[in-house]
């Protein structure tokens, strides 16, 4: 047999990367390279949803839905009241994962956040969050959102809104490296009395000790499970934020675990009804962030949204604090403050007004069962809200007339729901 | 980082003319004076260099347009040995056929232009007239401290005084002026004038040193802009030895005061403690340590390079990146064994500013040229020979050329290294064909293209103005609102360039200002 003639090896389908000589011009080529791929613009898509959409909307026996940051949220999956008992009678489950979710990173990603947020972070621990406020040059709120410490170098911050362009365009001479991990992280929230004893019982560890704005890393179901003792609710409440594959089945197990004890999936609706009771401003809804605010009264600093916001003053620059140090000790002329409405029926209103004078408007409104009584968030002028005598212009709708009345409104001096569990350690495991 | 280094009471970095001036002010009233500089000379762009030995020319600038009577006397630099060699350095505007133009400055030599262009004679009368007017309205807020940006009180106070002395100039002042503002110099001067080259060095002036053709909205204003520039100074004069001269005489000054200077010392870092400037760090890791320190760098570079983004909030450290200034100037100096001569101009001229810009159609090209990355095939330029007026330059008998070249730009298509010999052939041949003779003379010569002002230099982008002459980037909004009165958000750091108000030219006024804006501070004053 001449060389000639001798049997060609088979050449491979997929030829290995290794084989392939870059100084051959005759090897044989992968076609797929050159085939033409449709370039998908960023942000094409605006109608999101989220990792858990599919198990919620199982959930779902009402087809009430609602947009929240662009993604398609169950609003009320049973029914409000039936949602609502089990947050503060047993638990209750909601998908968070809308939230965006910022991972900050880098050797200067400490004193990139310094300067970024008004309150000092320099005793935050490995593990641990906190609330920051973001602010810009005139000491005029951006957001606010959760600041989780990841480990030495590496953090998270959870807000609201969007806030990309404003980290990137304060990265510059910070070695740092910021991601929108938005979407590569399922959030659900856990919230309510027996939500410590859901997570025993789904077969948590030591979770009583695990002390508020305290996080660890759990297994659940055989995932791994970033467990913090976080939410918006005012009570006992736990968030878990996992990768968005394991997302559906932390909440199946969730479900299958806490049914029993009296735990119901929820929407959005409750989750606005809880932050709403435990007095919790939200971007975009209650306050304007300072970019997006045309009239520049609505841009408010932080003292006049928060009670007591943290702000530190001497840890060192950040933005905004020129303008904050120098207005330390004015009070704000607006406020964002919680209300309470005299009238059971539920309303619907927007202006509040003080001896005729339009002074302000409610941002978020509901009827608080904890109160029994309808409750608002609000903006109004400082000096009214200190008066008193407010009336808010309420709308009744009977049958299909409308009637407009003005009901009598008295500023809440706490909020409606803020019970003293949610700090308790070790968290209680029964209500 | 050697810690325990010596303290001083302020540091100025940069020892360019502005930085020199603002030295010599601060040495007077603040004790303890060091001024860094990192080259091996004295003085900046306003500087001597020479070309080969015993022949000296002016580096970059080469005239003294604007330089105020009041710096010049109170830091007694005829006693620390400025002179002139030249004062009320005439222009003319060199013709091809040997016709020139001198603009002129009294009434003899009006005789003479009227002659020469009839029908021009009134309009340019009428031109000039109502150029000082309006350069008038805003030449006194040139010599002061801008306004504040948070106080709306002094912004009104500020073009309340403008508005005042434009209203006892007449009716139409204002409205002269709302008109001339965003004009472009090019319409203007077709609508007044029939002569090609008049409107051709005129249009030269109003946009040199810019990268804009003259047909770009606002150009009429930075005619009017550099009329005002000029009302801050006693007439384009020249110095003797060169710029370098008045480097020198300030030097002088700041060491009579017991100021210290220190060549070869390059700041790399601007050091921060407590919220407060505390020194700065050399190159070579010595630290110096001053409550005060004042920077005639580029803003850009002082403030994202020396200090650092880091240390100042977003917004402000945003309003800097983006302020990348480009030169659009060229510089070459050139050595003749001869006097030079250009054909038709009397001798008493020769030693005046000569412009070689035709028309303004090839001021136009130029900067259409320019703005594609690349230069006119003939240049249009400014060229002075110093060495007429004042003999130390060159050895006698010999001279120098010293040529500012407009239109250039810093990113040339193909490269620098590939064009250069292209381009310094462009400017002989241009300068040949008015002054014969002048290539086969030429026995040695330098060229500065923008990269190489940046680099040798320090004038980010190679711009002699450290960020355009613009409307927008004037008064208080230069460099950038945020640090548009000299001191930076960070307490005793202060900017006094070229980079801020009032802007580029041998002025000093940047520097003089920059210690009224710092004793301003001291005195709680807002």
């Amino acid at each position: 047999m001449t060389p000639d003639t001798a049997p060609q090896k088979e050449e491979p389908v997929e030829p290995n990367r290794k084989d392939i000589d870059p100084q051959d011009e005759q090897a044989a080529v992968d076609p797929a390279l050159f085939e033409e791929k449709p370039i998908a613009p960023p942000f094409e898509r605006t109608v999101l949803t989220t990792p858990l959409h599919l198990v919620t909307s199982l959930e779902s026996r009402t087809n009430r839905w609602t947009d929240w940051n662009g993604y398609t949220v169950p609003e009320v999956l049973t029914g409000l009241g039936d949602e609502y008992r089990a947050l503060r009678g047993a638990a209750a489950l909601m998908d968070v994962s809308p939230l965006v979710k910022y991972r900050i990173a880098g050797r200067d990603a400490f004193a990139f956040l310094q300067r970024l947020v008004t309150r000092d972070i320099e005793n935050l621990g490995v593990h641990r969050a906190v609330h920051v406020i973001l602010c810009e040059s005139r000491g005029l709120v951006l957001g606010d959102g959760l600041l989780f410490r990841l480990a030495d170098d590496d953090y998270r911050l959870v807000t609201e809104e969007t806030h990309l362009a404003w980290l990137m365009d304060s990265s510059e001479g910070f070695r740092v490296r910021i991601e929108d991990v938005s979407a590569t992280l399922g959030t659900l929230s856990l919230q309510g009395p027996l939500s410590a004893f859901v997570l025993m019982q789904a077969g948590v560890g030591d979770v009583a000790s695990l002390a508020p704005f305290a996080a660890r890393w759990v297994t659940i179901a055989g995932m791994p499970v970033y467990l913090s003792r976080t939410g918006a609710s005012g009570d006992l409440g736990y968030e878990l934020w996992s990768d968005a594959e394991d997302a559906p089945h932390v909440w199946r197990w969730l479900v299958e675990c806490g049914g029993p004890l009296g735990l119901r999936a929820a929407g959005f609706a409750l989750r606005e009804l809880a932050r709403l009771e435990a007095g919790l401003p939200r971007a975009g809804q209650d306050y304007l962030s300072a970019f997006a605010a045309i009239d520049a009264r609505e841009a408010l600093p932080p003292a006049a949204i928060w009670a007591s916001p943290a702000i530190d003053l001497d840890k060192g620059l950040f933005n905004g604090r020129a303008v904050l140090r120098r207005g330390s000790d004015e009070p704000p002329a607006r406020r964002v403050v919680s209300l309470a409405i005299e009238g059971l029926e539920p309303l619907r209103f927007s202006t509040l007004s003080l001896e005729g004078r339009v002074v302000g408007a409610a941002t978020s409104t509901g009827f608080s069962p904890a109160l029994g009584a309808n409750i608002a968030l609000a903006v109004i002028d400082a000096e009214a809200a200190a008066a008193g005598a407010l009336l808010a212009a309420a709308e009744r709708r009977d049958g299909l007339s409308v009637r407009e009345t003005l009901a009598s409104v008295r500023v809440l001096a706490k909020p409606a729901r803020a019970h003293a569990r949610r700090f308790a350690v070790p968290a209680p495991l029964r209500p | 980082m050697v810690t325990g280094g010596t303290k001083y009471d302020a540091i100025v970095i940069g020892a360019g003319h502005n930085g020199l001036v603002a030295a010599a002010r601060l040495a007077r009233t603040h004790g303890r004076v060091l001024v860094l500089e990192a080259g091996d000379r004295l003085g900046g762009a306003a500087a001597t260099s020479e070309i080969v030995p015993d022949y000296r020319a002016p580096a970059v600038a080469h005239l003294l347009e604007g330089f105020p009577r009041r710096i010049e006397r109170e830091l007694k630099l005829a006693r620390h040995g400025l002179r002139y060699a030249a004062r009320d350095v005439p222009t003319v505007a060199l013709d091809r056929d040997g016709d020139h133009i001198a603009l002129p400055r009294n009434r003899r030599e009006y005789a003479a232009f009227s002659k020469r262009l009839p029908k021009d004679a009134e309009a340019y009368r009428e031109r000039v007239a109502l150029l000082r007017a309006q350069a008038d309205l805003i030449a006194p807020l040139l010599g002061e401290l801008p306004p504040r940006h948070d106080d709306p009180g002094s912004l009104k106070r500020f073009l309340r005084r403008a508005v005042l002395r434009a209203e006892w100039q007449g009716r139409s002042a204002l409205r002269k002026l709302m008109q001339t503002l965003p004009e472009s110099i090019g319409d203007r001067l077709d609508a007044e004038f029939e002569s090609p080259l008049l409107k051709g060095v005129l249009a030269f002036d109003a946009t040199l040193g810019g990268g804009e053709g003259p047909y770009a909205p606002g150009t009429s204003f930075r005619a009017v802009w550099r009329e005002a520039i000029r009302m801050q100074g006693q007439g384009v004069r020249q110095p003797v030895g060169g710029m370098g001269a008045l480097a020198d005489a300030l030097a002088a000054a700041v060491e009579a005061q017991q100021g210290e200077i220190r060549l070869g010392a390059r700041a790399v870092r601007i050091l921060v403690e407590n919220d407060a400037v505390a020194g700065v760090e050399l190159s070579d890791g010595a630290v110096l340590h001053a409550p005060l320190v004042v920077s005639a760098l580029n803003p850009r570079v002082t403030m994202l390079g020396l200090l650092g983004a880091a240390r100042l909030e977003t917004e402000a450290a945003l309003e800097l990146r983006f302020a990348a200034p480009a030169g659009s100037t060229a510089k070459i100096n050139l050595a003749l064994e001869s006097t030079p001569v250009f054909s038709g101009l009397a001798p008493e001229l020769h030693g005046a500013r000569l412009v070689i810009a035709p028309s303004l159609h090839e001021l136009d090209e130029a900067a259409a040229e320019c703005r594609d990355g690349g230069f006119a095939s003939e240049p249009v330029m400014e060229i002075l020979v110093p060495s007429l007026a004042d003999a130390s330059l060159a050895p006698e008998g010999h001279h120098i050329l010293s040529i500012i070249v407009h239109n250039v730009p810093f990113d040339v298509e193909g490269g620098w290294e590939a064009k250069r010999e292209t381009f310094v052939q462009k400017v002989v041949r241009t300068v040949d064909a008015y002054a014969p003779g002048t290539a086969d003379a030429m026995i040695a010569g330098e060229i500065l293209t923008p990269p190489d002002i940046e680099r040798k230099y320090g004038l980010a982008g190679g711009d002699w103005h450290q960020g355009d002459l613009r409307l927008d980037r004037l008064f208080g909004f230069r460099p950038s609102p945020a640090f548009g009165r000299y001191e930076a958000p960070v307490p005793g750091l202060y900017l006094c360039g070229a980079g801020s108000h009032p802007g580029g030219g041998v002025t000093g006024l940047p520097g003089w200002l920059a210690v009224e804006a710092i004793g301003a501070a001291k005195g709680g004053e807002r």
